[in-house]
């Protein structure tokens, strides 16, 4: 089925050339100050840069903490819940 | 409690009132029990727990599959930390916490104050519950965090 070939090779080839992101999203519960410090201590941020992120999250609604490939994606998302803050997976380019 | 103090060997204490330490640990035995069952559909449990991928059911199933029993284990890991280190407080009127730990009581703390949040059905910045006692609670637990984010930056 030289159809489901094809569909599987482009998907493949999606998979590899779209990297994923972490995105953490704004929640009425954790402090600013935590959330500047998860991404200060977790992803090494420098504070300037942990507090645009922070603030990014508070004001919109949403940021992109990390971008890379699914797996290393998945790892950074189940260390955002471990944390407590809201977090998911999306594609770069959705 | 006033807030925390850092020492020289990376440790850090805080004075605590009995009845504050008592509290601490109703609230982190409280966090357990829930952990110890998950309920799938109970709010705050989802709140914990959220869906990796928003808009894919099966993938937000297989991470879970996969990251769920140790994300639990930790975080009923981090609620005994705070248990045990309460302990020596109850009576002693001194918490004090080694690296290791404060970072329990960091996400601890976090994971008590989003349980609490779901119960007072906190959805926005500026909600307040009408129970004044627990929003109370919930704010001193807000404050008691932030201590120690300011410590560790110090």
């Amino acid at each position: 089925m030289p159809q489901t070939i094809e569909s599987t090779d482009t998907r493949q080839r999606e998979s590899i050339d779209v990297p994923w992101v972490t995105i953490v999203l704004n929640d009425p519960v954790n402090l600013m100050s935590y959330v500047a410090w998860v991404f200060r201590s977790y992803f090494g941020y420098a504070a300037a840069e942990a507090e645009r992120l922070m603030l990014q999250v508070h004001l919109t609604g949403q940021a992109v903490v990390a971008t890379g490939g699914r797996e290393e994606m998945e790892r950074h998302v189940e260390a955002m819940h471990d944390f407590g803050l809201w977090a998911t997976l999306g594609k770069a380019d959705a | 409690m006033r807030g925390f103090e850092r020492h020289q060997d990376g440790s850090i204490s805080a004075k605590i009132d009995r009845d504050e330490a008592l509290l601490l640990q109703s609230l982190a035995s409280q966090l357990a029990t829930l952990l110890q069952s998950p309920d799938d559909g109970d709010p705050a449990v989802i709140r914990l727990l959220p869906d990796a991928y928003p808009d894919d059911a099966d993938a937000s199933a297989e991470f879970r599959r996969f990251t769920q029993d140790g994300l639990v284990e930790r975080k009923l890991h981090n609620a005994t930390l705070v248990t045990t280190t309460l302990s020596a407080a109850v009576d002693s009127g001194e918490l004090s916490l080694n690296p290791g730990e404060t970072l329990a009581w960091m996400k601890a703390l976090t994971d008590i104050r989003l349980t609490l949040a779901s119960r007072l059905g906190i959805e926005r910045e500026d909600d307040r519950s009408a129970d004044i006692v627990l929003q109370d609670l919930y704010d001193w637990l807000g404050f008691v965090q932030n201590s120690l984010v300011e410590v560790l930056d110090s």
